[in-house]
């Protein structure tokens, strides 16, 4: 396990975010939701779909203003993106256009920094993931997996600190999102990033994590946060030991169980609020 | 004799490498499919014409063969050429117009909430109005100038241009927009770097929609106020009963048309291909 800092270089506070999206409903996507993260820590948010794992990270990244609470990265408030923060989204979200390299180049020429003194950072990048050869193919000449590998690389190209995963792999048949877990891991053994992992797969959470943090729909919050006690590196077939499985059967239960609970009781009033628009 | 015999040996290779050849001359034929065959329908249309004419001795006044239009072609065609150049460059002025003023108006609505609510709607029922029938309050207010009809043309070829472009714009891809915000990009960024190369199509679908629609605007100019261009030597020919003389300047019209038309193609590409390399 590496060492963490005493501190959290993530920390979500209380934080609530609230839909008003026209509708008249007022919906609770995120509520009193506090966790911290200590720098260096890869944790995954573990919940099924819906459950505002999503919302959270986009607030995270700045993308999306919370409604109540306080989020703060490396000690300062976040009011809006910033470049120490790399986000990966749930598509690959290349640009038709552009090439594999002039893709993984993006966010350079776009926080205008020197072209040429990247070049060779990002080629090496691609190197890594395995797409050597492919730097001049444009992304419809890619298979989504490729794809996916080309968003890693832009994420990771500029350096930043924390990386925000927004259920990344989820488009891939399970054979390439085996693969895309071991490399993403093997990516953040070398560069040591913060990571914050949103996925709806228990296996591809704890695999990953040091830590997960099971999210539930109603209510919006965590209810479980459990470490991960395999060490690094991690070889895919700690999969198939009886610990591993364990810990997946208690995270199972921990949604499960929530989402029994969810069917036998009415949804409670103060989470869908119906709400006149004067 | 002799051949046989060179052939008998090997019966098998002699029909497989005619086999070959047959399949290779079909395959050539099946490329070239969509350059004869519109080439073909043309040919055998306009022998179907000549042919009308001359088995029912159809009058020259209401409708000559294609050879006689060919005639006339040739014994006129100074002129022709002398009355194809304004014509041109008014509907090459009137399309710069066109081109430039929506997509402009098009940044605006897609930049605007406020112009995008008040305008859109209105540019979307004027689109429905038969704009040539307000051809002659050009000349009302503008008068019989060159510049009368290019206004008008540009006018008339203005709308395709604002709706498709502001519909490419607003196409963009939310995700693609999202990574922008993610790397702190800049509006002026995002626009230059993502939004517009995402309209690119849609742009140029309206642009050479645009075309045609300028060539249009200024006959219709033409007919009614002008001293010179193809329009007025249609309507010069018509009262004078030279129908071949109106075909001939039809023919020439057909070939601005196409040659204009081939212009804007040919930017798209270039365009497209230069974002392609940076």
């Amino acid at each position: 396990m590496p060492v963490f800092a005493q501190e959290g270089y993530v920390e979500v506070a209380e934080v609530c975010k609230v839909y008003r999206n026209g509708t008249r409903e007022a919906v609770e996507a995120v509520s009193s939701l506090s966790f911290a993260v200590p720098r260096g820590q890869f944790v995954a948010v573990l919940g099924p779909s819906g459950c505002g794992k999503s919302t959270l990270l986009m607030m995270v990244g700045g993308l999306e203003p919370v409604t109540a609470g306080r989020i703060t990265v490396d000690g300062t408030p976040m009011t809006g993106p910033r470049t120490s923060i790399g986000v990966m989204f749930q598509d690959a979200t290349l640009l038709p256009w552009k090439s594999a390299l002039d893709n993984v180049l993006f966010p350079i020429r776009v926080l205008k920094r020197p072209l040429d003194a990247y070049r060779e950072t990002a080629q090496a990048l691609l190197e890594r993931v395995g797409l050597d050869g492919f730097e001049h193919k444009k992304p419809h000449e890619l298979s989504g997996g490729m794809r996916q590998r080309v968003a890693i690389c832009r994420a990771l190209v500029y350096d930043p600190e924390l990386l925000l995963m927004d259920e990344p792999f989820s488009a891939l048949d399970a054979i390439s999102r085996d693969e895309m877990n071991e490399l993403l891991l093997d990516l953040w053994q070398q560069y040591t990033k913060t990571a914050l992992f949103v996925t709806h797969s228990i296996r591809e959470a704890v695999f990953l994590a040091d830590r997960v943090l099971v999210m539930t729909r109603r209510p919006a919050t965590i209810v479980e946060d459990l470490a991960v006690p395999f060490p690094r590196p991690r070889a895919v077939t700690i999969g198939e030991t009886r610990q591993f499985n364990e810990i997946c059967g208690h995270l199972r239960e921990c949604i499960e169980g929530n989402r029994d609970r969810e069917r036998t009781r009415r949804p409670k009033p103060d989470l869908v609020r119906r709400e006149l628009v004067g | 004799m002799t051949a046989e015999n060179t052939l008998a040996p090997r019966p098998a290779a002699a029909s497989f490498a005619i086999a070959e050849a047959v399949a290779i001359i079909l395959a050539s034929l099946r490329r070239m499919r969509p350059v004869y065959l519109p080439l073909a329908t043309a040919g055998v249309v306009l022998a179907t014409w000549q042919l009308v004419v001359g088995l029912f001795h159809v009058p020259a006044v209401i409708l000559p063969g294609p050879l006689e239009i060919a005639d006339e072609l040739w014994r006129v065609r100074p002129l022709l050429l002398s009355h194809a150049v304004p014509t041109t460059l008014d509907s090459l002025m009137a399309f710069a117009l066109a081109s430039l003023f929506g997509v402009g108006l098009a940044i605006a609505i897609t930049y605007s909430p406020l112009l995008r609510d008040t305008l859109y709607p209105n540019l979307v029922v004027f689109q429905l109005i038969p704009k040539i029938a307000l051809a002659p309050l050009f000349v009302v207010w503008l008068g019989i100038s060159s510049q009368s009809r290019v206004t008008f043309s540009a006018f008339v070829s203005f709308f395709p241009v604002v709706i498709s472009a502001a519909v490419g714009f607003a196409n963009t891809e939310a995700t693609a927009l999202r990574l922008c915000r993610s790397l702190t990009a800049s509006q002026w960024q995002s626009f230059v770097m993502v939004r517009f190369p995402f309209a690119l199509p849609a742009i140029f679908s309206g642009m050479k929609i645009a075309m045609t629609m300028a060539i249009i605007g200024v006959i219709i100019g033409e007919f009614i106020s002008a001293k010179a261009g193809l329009g007025f030597y249609i309507l010069y020919a018509s009262s004078r009963m030279e129908t071949a003389g109106i075909f001939a300047a039809l023919f020439v019209l057909c070939v601005i048309g196409v040659a204009l038309f081939g212009v804007v193609a040919l930017a798209e590409a270039l365009v497209r291909r230069s974002y392609g390399r940076r």
